[in-house]
């Protein structure tokens, strides 16, 4: 499928899978890379980004303020880089002055972050019959670059040269199971969550724990209760071989006082409940239909992935509102006490807190506007849901929001200069469908129903907004709205800066206390749905935003219809700086 | 694969129809329309190196191999080809992948190989914007079956007593709309299955009572593995049958093809072709006009 690529090796192995060196790479930057030790994760240096939300415990947070709110105005393209075609939504990683870059057909690529120019690149060839969608993260350790793929590998690969170290197979790409995020590594453990479990994987989705220096697999833990499980009762009866979803789609935080990983898993599928065999609920007394360990985080020890606890969000799910997103880990007093928090936020943009030792549910705030959530117990967090938004079958229901979420996959992100969670939202409302999936027999229609969206009644036009929420009062500091959606993860920094991009191909720089829009760049060659982040090498601070139209929030493109995006969707990186 | 005759004796009437397909596979597209969204947004890897077909007295089909009629919609194929004074040219996906959730994998295949991909259901507002699909060349249903000889009717099953539906089919929708209205104690309890395989052998290794799958998927199985021979389908009621036309995807641009099979379709379903077509495969569905 990509044969053309090949003209371009220099240096091929002798398997189907394809490393290729640049002339330089030998004396590149990447050839003088220390190893990358427990140590170095647990205490990155500023100028790096390791991981997909820079540490361990998912701020997203960038200490560095060489740029800052006094001269953002200066910022200004660097360099850019064109990469393959196809939706991806991956975030970069930088070390020590080499970016690596994931492409959506996993050409994987170590570029000089002063200037772009490649230094070398791998290739993973996808089977016929999967999608080149890309992935969101990747994970460093040792001294292999380490990522997952839509075929189901997990791949390490030398971060000097571009060579593979080992390939393991996590899971059957012919059964639909797939990798659309990349993994975190804990304690020499490589954890990597499994998605697309929608209707040919009888039992749901699960994580995988590797070890980091072999590939090994080291235990599977399912997201859906079965076997001895007592929770396995949870599912209205329905055998465990007739239970779908769970996908474990975003990568997890890690806890190194615990040794815990808190991860996030997805909803049932498909999307409706009545046709998943939840609802009518079971006369029987010793079942339930909350469907675990569906739209829960879930601590797990990544040394033998054991369950220490979960908390379930959203119980028994028939809207397709996960709540698989970023674990932020950050301690707050709480009723006058400090509490160590993990912070999450579903797809109804209510803001949830727990204690992440005990599990205990702590508080909730809503954000976006939503009609799905009557109510939720103070003390434990149940949530009491407006019957009259739960889809039928042959009827239109209308519901705030709908899928793709009051927010979605980019990420929210924690500052501690300002105490704020920054979060990306975005408003609108949906009239629901239930819709037969059965167009053709190996063509299923997922899981899905159909979302009619439209706006917020009442809406002021702006279906995009960056809000910022003090997590010690709760109180919102400030909200940036506009028409066009939010598209990425919001990027706070030590500069007293937030990041964000947006549909209509714009990177926004905020002053992180008050809102004002201080920045705004060119409009870029595409959407900007991913993860935008900043690095420093040899003194110089870029900020980094890939553009690419990511099937995230782009699809609420249908109400901006004016915003208009190139036909042949392209992809490039984009970095910008100061002028020297 | 059998050899169908008739068609090509009775095809004379369609000749003015073969103009106007050769037309259709020449003729410009038009401009897209509004910008879709999400899953109607299809795509492929290296997309712009697709143009029009330069062979323009073929009609190119695709058949899936994991659908249980693709013999008989390449002989349905093959026949409105003929109909239509083209060459027919066929393409066979064979793929590993056991199902694709994603209908706009579809576009990358249609773009390479063909301008009908067959065997596709006619369900009002069921496909996005960027396909259109053509009149139904048959008719089937989903049937519930059982491995007992001694029950004929759905009604016969006692209540408490599992149903395997495959998921979300319009079938496992009807059942659902029907137990609604059935009081507490008369709902059968109802196991999504992932597929209509899984559904048969969940039927025969006892997991269920019933299974609720498209009557081609039984037609296949029993052609192609005795263990199914003894499997049959029952009267559905209480529960009112669940009927669905089968046509061919074309991509939307392609208008006027679209209208000249159309045509094609209802001539040789008013002559009995496609009738003697199912017939000579003792396939379980219907062809009138």
């Amino acid at each position: 499928m990509r044969h053309s690529k090949l003209l371009l090796a220099l240096v091929a192995s002798t398997s189907s899978l394809l490393a290729v060196q640049t002339a330089s790479a030998q004396d590149g930057p990447a050839a003088n890379l220390a190893t990358i030790t427990a140590d170095t994760l647990l205490n990155p240096a500023d100028g790096d980004w390791l991981m997909w939300r820079r540490t361990y415990d998912g701020w997203g947070y960038s200490p560095l303020d060489q740029i800052n709110q006094d001269n953002v105005g200066d910022l200004r393209l660097e360099w850019s880089w064109g990469m393959s075609a196809g939706g991806t939504q991956q975030t970069p990683i930088v070390y020590d002055g080499v970016m690596f870059l994931q492409n959506s057909d996993h050409t994987i690529q170590a570029l000089d972050a002063t200037n772009g120019q490649l230094i070398w690149q791998y290739e993973h060839d996808l089977p016929d019959g999967v999608n080149p969608a890309g992935e969101r993260a990747m994970a460093i350790w040792g001294d292999t670059l380490i990522v997952a793929t839509r075929d189901s590998h997990v791949l390490a690969i030398d971060f000097r040269t571009g060579e593979l170290v080992w390939d393991t197979v996590i899971a059957d790409y012919t059964m639909r199971y797939a990798n659309s995020s990349g993994p975190i590594v804990a304690n020499g453990v490589v954890v990597q969550g499994t998605t697309g479990c929608g209707q040919a994987q009888p039992g749901g989705c699960f994580f995988t724990g590797l070890d980091a220096a072999t590939g090994a697999i080291l235990w599977k833990v399912n997201t859906i209760a079965q076997g001895d499980d007592p929770n396995t009762n949870t599912w209205n009866g329905v055998p465990v071989e007739n239970r779908f979803g769970g996908s474990a789609w975003i990568p997890g935080s890690y806890d190194p006082v615990q040794n815990l990983i808190f991860a996030g898993t997805g909803q049932i599928y498909p999307w409706n409940a009545e046709m998943a065999g939840l609802v009518p609920r079971s006369a029987d007394p010793n079942l339930s239909n909350e469907a675990l360990y569906t739209n829960s985080t879930l601590a797990l020890d990544p040394t033998t992935g054991e369950m220490k606890w979960y908390h379930q969000y959203l119980p028994t799910d028939s809207l397709d509102l996960d709540y698989v997103y970023e674990r932020i880990l950050v301690d707050l007093e709480v009723d006058g006490v400090m509490r160590q928090t993990v912070v999450t936020t579903g797809k109804l943009g209510i803001i949830e807190v727990l204690d992440r030792v005990s599990g205990d549910f702590l508080w909730a705030r809503e954000t976006v506007p939503q009609n799905v959530v009557l109510s939720w117990d103070p003390d434990t967090g149940v949530k009491t849901i407006n019957p009259e938004v739960m889809p039928v079958i042959g009827q239109t229901t209308f519901n705030c929001p709908a899928d793709p979420g009051g927010r979605a996959w980019q990420a929210t992100s924690y500052s501690p200069r300002t105490g704020a969670l920054y979060l990306p939202t975005v408003e609108f409302c949906s009239n629901t469908t239930v819709q037969p999936l059965d167009p053709g027999q190996a063509y299923t229609g997922g899981g899905r129903q159909t979302y009619a969206r439209v706006p917020v009644p009442d809406s002021d036009g702006n279906i995009g907004q960056v809000r910022a929420i003090n997590l010690t009062d709760q109180s919102e500091m400030w909200q940036y709205r506009q028409r066009a959606p939010v598209t990425t993860s919001t990027l706070p920094t030590g500069g007293g800066l937030v990041f964000v991009g947006t549909l209509d191909r714009r990177l926004l720089a905020f002053n992180d206390e008050t809102g004002e829009l201080l920045w705004e760049s060119p409009a870029l060659i595409n959407a900007l749905e991913s993860f935008p982040i900043t690095y420093e090498v040899d003194g110089r601070q870029y900020v980094a935003v890939g553009a690419s139209f990511g099937n995230g929030l782009g699809r609420l493109i249908s109400l901006t219809p004016e915003v208009r995006r190139p036909p042949t969707n392209p992809v490039a990186m984009f970095v910008f700086a100061l002028p020297e | 694969m059998p050899s169908i005759t008739t068609p090509l004796r009775r095809a004379a009437p369609l000749v003015l129809l073969a103009l106007a397909a050769l037309a259709a596979i020449v003729a410009p597209r038009p401009a897209a329309s509004q910008e879709p969204e999400f899953f109607d947004v299809p795509w492929a890897y290296n997309q712009w190196m697709f143009g029009r077909p330069m062979d323009m007295s073929t009609l190119r089909y695709c058949v899936d191999t994991r659908e249980p009629d693709w013999e008989v919609a390449a002989a349905i194929a093959d026949t409105i080809a003929r109909g239509l004074l083209l060459e027919s040219q066929r393409y066979v996906v064979d793929t590993p992948v056991t199902v694709a959730d994603d209908i706009t994998r579809i576009y990358a295949i249609m773009l390479e190989h063909c301008d009908l991909h067959m065997g596709f259901k006619l369900i009002p507002e069921g496909y996005d914007t960027w396909v259109t699909l053509t009149d139904a060349y048959y008719v089937s249903q989903y049937v519930y079956v059982s491995a007992n000889p001694d029950v004929r009717q759905l009604g016969d099953v006692p209540r408490d007593r599992p149903i395997g539906a495959t998921i979300g089919t319009s079938g496992h929708l009807g059942l659902l709309t029907y137990l609604r209205t059935a009081g507490t104690g008369q709902r059968w309890p109802i196991f999504p299955m992932a597929n209509d395989d899984l559904a048969l052998q969940a039927l025969l290794n006892g997991t269920v009572d019933v299974a609720l799958v498209w009557a081609p998927t039984l037609w296949a199985k029993q052609r192609s593995d005795p263990a199914y021979a003894a499997l049959h389908a029952i009267q559905p009621n209480p529960v009112q049958p669940t009927s669905l036309g089968v046509g061919a995807i074309l991509l939307a641009d392609q208008i006027f093809l679209r209208a000249a099979v159309d045509e094609a379709i209802a001539a040789l379903k008013a002559d009995g072709t496609f009738g003697e077509i199912l017939e000579f495969y003792g396939f379980p569905a219907t062809a009138l006009p």
